[in-house]
């Protein structure tokens, strides 16, 4: 069987939300395609404004890329956040909805989370101000650090393709944490 | 044959006891990494199509062994939701493969083979050809009481070769609440009728003792039985062709071919996912609520709390998934524990339908799990006399969870149509009394399965009916309930604005609308299937929010009588948030009920009302602002949104066209919204660190309610790495307790 790919349009389409049905549906239930990864980041460079190399996407607006020998996240619009292995919520602008008018907006059934025992978390890009997460999460639960991609060995040992300047694979959060606190 | 401890002979097909295949498979896997030592496949090599063919005939057998079941089920829940499913198993208990339907069970009917052989059942209690064992014993494997596996020994020449399990989720148990998942049930000793890999039956026969024992022992013994018999002739089916495909391939490539299909599905996962997924971190917090001051327990277990399980999933970089749940709380005497077992059924659950779909999900998918359950923890309970009602709770729960996590990972390679938001809740319940014919009775509701909304798509917005743990979600129809309950279903429709929000929306969830039909005493339990009531599950993904849970309206003594000699208008759907149908056309006592797992303090008669909401919580995607206006007009005109929220969520204008009856987008005004939504996050947002110091000053005050405190507390001093980042995120001492 000859290997499945796509080219780089129907990819882009497709996460786009914009490839028919029709379309879509076979490549749900279709044999993955293997070089998607490849396509998947020609396209999306094609719909970020700025030049620096993706290195992987980490959601639909925010982006690992390499700048210099560092590997930082990058918003759709350009602002820039810090070091891949920090929680970029921490750079980020936040608001938590703590009323009631400002929960019966999302909820107005009877079920609703309770502010007491329940944070209803937004972040948003201070760039942009586009809404970039919501945690719904445990009141006093830390910051969620949702994803911390093994970047390299992502890249190492199953892309076969390493990257330059191997960072640890490690959750640098806790020192910025340790900046704040030291600043009182 | 029945072998006596002495006897060299084994009943296995090669001579060897099966204790004995067992230590054999897990040395020779232990040694290698390799199932049973395969590192050839020696017949895949040989005739790759020939093992195809042999894997096809198998799996048919199961499935044509389900459908069996399905014609002679006498009950709604395995006819219309098709609750039931049937798998192969080997002679040490290894899953092969499962028919359609239910897969959660696979490693799980293959632990309580498992258990047998380890209790030496071989030489203690026999094993013959014609045997049927029926478990549903959840302190040896399983997801819950309801969920009853019954099990068969496979001969060929009067030797073991394998095994055929069928399993069916009942609709009433005998436990202290009705139906089968019992709210009111705090230990193992409430949980209703139980078998604990017991011998039910010989020459494929059920015992008559054991009909005896479950027309004593449940609401609704008749169901029970039939389902009973369903599963076995399922079973035979299964063995009888399993026999045939013996003659026609040996007995030999029989059992080499079903060791190389679980290893070859095992190297199989573990490229998948080297091939959609990034390997790395991800984490969420998981929460359950169990109040068990509002429903029927001893006084000793009625304690209200919160418990919380911090789930970290690592890919790692062999492929393997590694589910860490370090920092879980303590278990406690309520039914939604959870254990080992049921943790693996969950996994398997998901997988099978997320990333090992191609229908040959088995053991050797599961050997690429581990998974770090904290002994005597929330997870995996010290005691053995656990209620195992709600074991589902978790897999639930957590699994609904868990989806969203994977779905970063394929997100994050490019597979964005894999990729679905959070799914985390169910709602259900039981009830009892008289039923419509006047006869005593007990059910457990079960048309939930198809339901649920489920969450957003990367590219799309959510399904409705979809259950993840029910993959062949349908809710039945309501003709064939009605025959069996005494409601009458006077309406089933979405309920709009109750979705997960986001540039895709999660998919909208069913209520249902029942006037209690000619039943002069009807008790309800709302069974704790998920707890989420006050903490609300993070299903949302990428600026999505959660959706709207369950809730439950009831109406006791309810004045239809007069409403129907009036010809008044009844209740049919919710109407207006603000003015809901219930309260304005029904009079009567009304109760509503959000938290689950309590006993509803009413009792209802013909006449009286209810109304479920099966929400699931599930999440959307996306910024809500960036949703196409588009997918926006849909919604209004289908009625599943207000204009009000398409406004305050979505930031769209509009205006209804009385003319051509239908919503117009203003996109000009549209334009200008949106562009003020994001001007207003802008000025209401603040940067985090303010956000940190404000929030650690609370925690250091206390400010939270006790049962917070209590929750974290417990997982403070329970977990190692999961306390450790709590501490150093909050700049805590290392003593810091609330």
């Amino acid at each position: 069987m000859s290997k499945i790919t796509y080219n780089k349009e129907i990819i882009g389409d497709l996460m786009d939300g914009k490839l028919d049905w029709h379309r879509t549906k076979a490549i749900i239930s279709g044999h993955k395609d293997e070089d998607r990864f490849e396509k998947h980041l020609e396209a999306l460079s094609e719909r970020t404004p700025w030049k620096e190399k993706i290195l992987l996407p980490l959601t639909d607006e925010l982006f690992i890329v390499a700048k210099g020998t560092e590997r930082i996240i990058k918003c759709r619009c350009g602002y820039e956040y810090g070091d891949y292995r920090e929680n970029w919520k921490l750079s980020a602008l936040i608001h938590v909805r703590e009323t009631e008018e400002e929960i019966n907006e999302l909820y107005p059934y009877p079920s609703k989370p309770d502010p007491q025992y329940c944070e209803i978390r937004e972040f948003y890009c201070p760039g942009c101000g586009t809404q970039l997460e919501v945690e719904t999460v445990p009141f006093g639960y830390p910051l969620v650090f949702d994803f911390l991609p093994d970047l390299d060995t992502f890249y190492r040992e199953w892309l076969k393709k390493p990257l330059d300047n191997e960072k640890e694979f490690k959750d640098l959060t806790y020192d910025v944490i340790k900046c704040w606190a030291k600043e009182g | 044959m029945k072998l006596t401890k002495e006897s060299t002979q084994g009943i296995a097909y090669n001579g060897k006891t099966i204790k004995e295949l067992l230590e054999e498979r897990d040395k020779r896997t232990a040694k290698s990494g390799y199932y049973y030592g395969l590192k050839e496949l020696e017949l895949y090599k040989g005739d790759p199509m020939k093992l195809e063919l042999f894997f096809s005939r198998l799996l048919a057998a199961t499935i044509a062994g389900r459908e069996t079941t399905r014609m002679i089920s006498g009950s709604p829940q395995i006819r219309e939701v098709a609750e039931l499913a049937t798998g192969l198993y080997t002679a040490e208990g290894d899953c092969v493969l499962q028919s359609t339907g239910i897969i959660i069970h696979i490693p799980l009917m293959g632990e309580v083979i498992k258990w047998m052989i380890n209790q030496d059942y071989e030489h203690e209690e026999g094993i013959h050809d014609g045997d049927i064992i029926t478990s549903n014993d959840n302190v040896i494997a399983g997801m819950h009481p309801p969920d009853v596996y019954d099990i068969i020994p496979i001969f060929y020449h009067e030797k073991l070769v394998g095994w055929a399990a069928t399993v069916i989720m009942e609709a009433e148990l005998g436990a202290v609440a009705p139906g089968a998942m019992s709210s009111a049930a705090s230990e193992r000793f409430l949980d209703g009728i139980r078998f604990s890999a017991e011998k039910t039956g010989e020459n494929d026969v059920h015992y008559k003792s054991f009909e005896r024992r479950v027309r004593s022992g449940v609401r609704l013994p008749d169901l029970f039985l039939l389902d009973r018999k369903g599963a076995l002739a399922a079973n035979i089916k299964v063995r009888e062709d399993i026999r045939r495909i013996i003659e026609e391939f040996g007995l030999d490539y029989f059992i080499e071919a079903q060791r190389e299909l679980i290893e070859i599905e095992r190297r199989a996962q573990l490229e998948r996912v080297k091939r959609r997924t990034v390997p790395g971190k991800f984490h969420v917090p998981v929460t359950f609520e169990n109040y068990m001051t509002k429903t029927f327990v001893p006084p000793h277990h009625a304690i209200d709390q919160i418990r919380l399980v911090p789930m970290d999933f690592i890919i790692q970089p062999d492929g393997k998934y590694f589910l860490d749940l370090d920092g879980a709380g303590p278990w406690g005497w309520h039914p939604s524990n959870t254990t080992p077992s049921s943790m693996r059924g969950a996994m398997c659950l998901l997988l099978s339908q997320t990333i090992a779909y191609t229908g040959a999900a088995n053991e050797g998918t599961m050997m690429c799990v581990d998974m770090n359950l904290p002994y005597d923890s929330y997870v995996n309970p010290s005691s053995k006399n656990i209620a195992t009602g709600n074991l589902f709770s978790f897999p639930i729960n957590g699994g609904g969870a868990w989806l969203r996590l994977q779905s970063m990972a394929f997100f994050s390679r490019g597979f964005v149509e894999e990729c679905i938001a959070g799914s985390p809740t169910s709602a259900t319940f039981g009830m009892s009394g008289k039923d419509h014919y006047g006869n005593d009775f007990g059910f457990l509701m079960t048309d939930i399965a198809g339901t649920c909304g489920s969450g957003a798509f990367a590219i799309r917005d959510g399904l409705t009916g979809h259950a993840p743990w029910q993959p062949v979600s349908d809710m039945g129809n309501v003709e064939v309930w009605e025959l069996f309950l005494p409601l009458s279903w006077t309406g089933r429709g979405l309920l709009p604005n109750s979705c997960g929000w986001g540039k895709y929306r999660g998919g909208f969830s069913i209520m249902a609308t029942w006037m209690v039909y000619k039943s002069q005493l009807l008790g309800l339990d709302i069974t704790p299937v998920v707890l989420l009531d006050k903490i609300y599950p993070n299903s949302g993904m990428f600026g999505g929010y959660t959706g709207t849970g369950p809730f439950y309206k009831m109406v006791e003594g309810a004045n239809t009588e007069t409403l129907l000699q009036e010809k008044l208008p009844l209740l049919h759907h919710y109407g207006h948030p603000l003015n809901p149908d219930m309260e304005k056309n029904i009079q009567g006592r009304h109760l509503l009920e959000t938290s689950r797992g309590v006993s509803i303090p009413g009792v209802f008669r013909h006449g009286d009302w209810l109304q479920v909401h099966y929400g699931q919580q599930a999440g959307g995607f996306g910024d809500p602002i960036k949703r196409d206006t588009g997918l926006i007009k849909k919604d209004l005109d289908s009625g599943l949104i207000t204009l009000e929220i398409s406004g305050k969520i979505f930031g769209m204008a509009a205006s209804y066209d009385e003319h051509r009856e239908e919503w117009i987008i203003d996109q000009d005004k549209t334009i200008k919204l949106r562009e003020e939504k994001k001007k207003e996050r802008l000025r209401k947002g603040i940067p985090v660190k303010e956000w940190w110091k404000k929030r650690r000053k609370d925690l250091l005050q206390g400010k939270m309610p006790e049962l917070m405190k209590d929750m974290y507390n417990c997982s403070l001093d329970k977990g190692e790495h999961w306390s450790r980042n709590f501490k150093s995120f909050w700049m805590l001492r290392d003593d810091f307790t609330f």
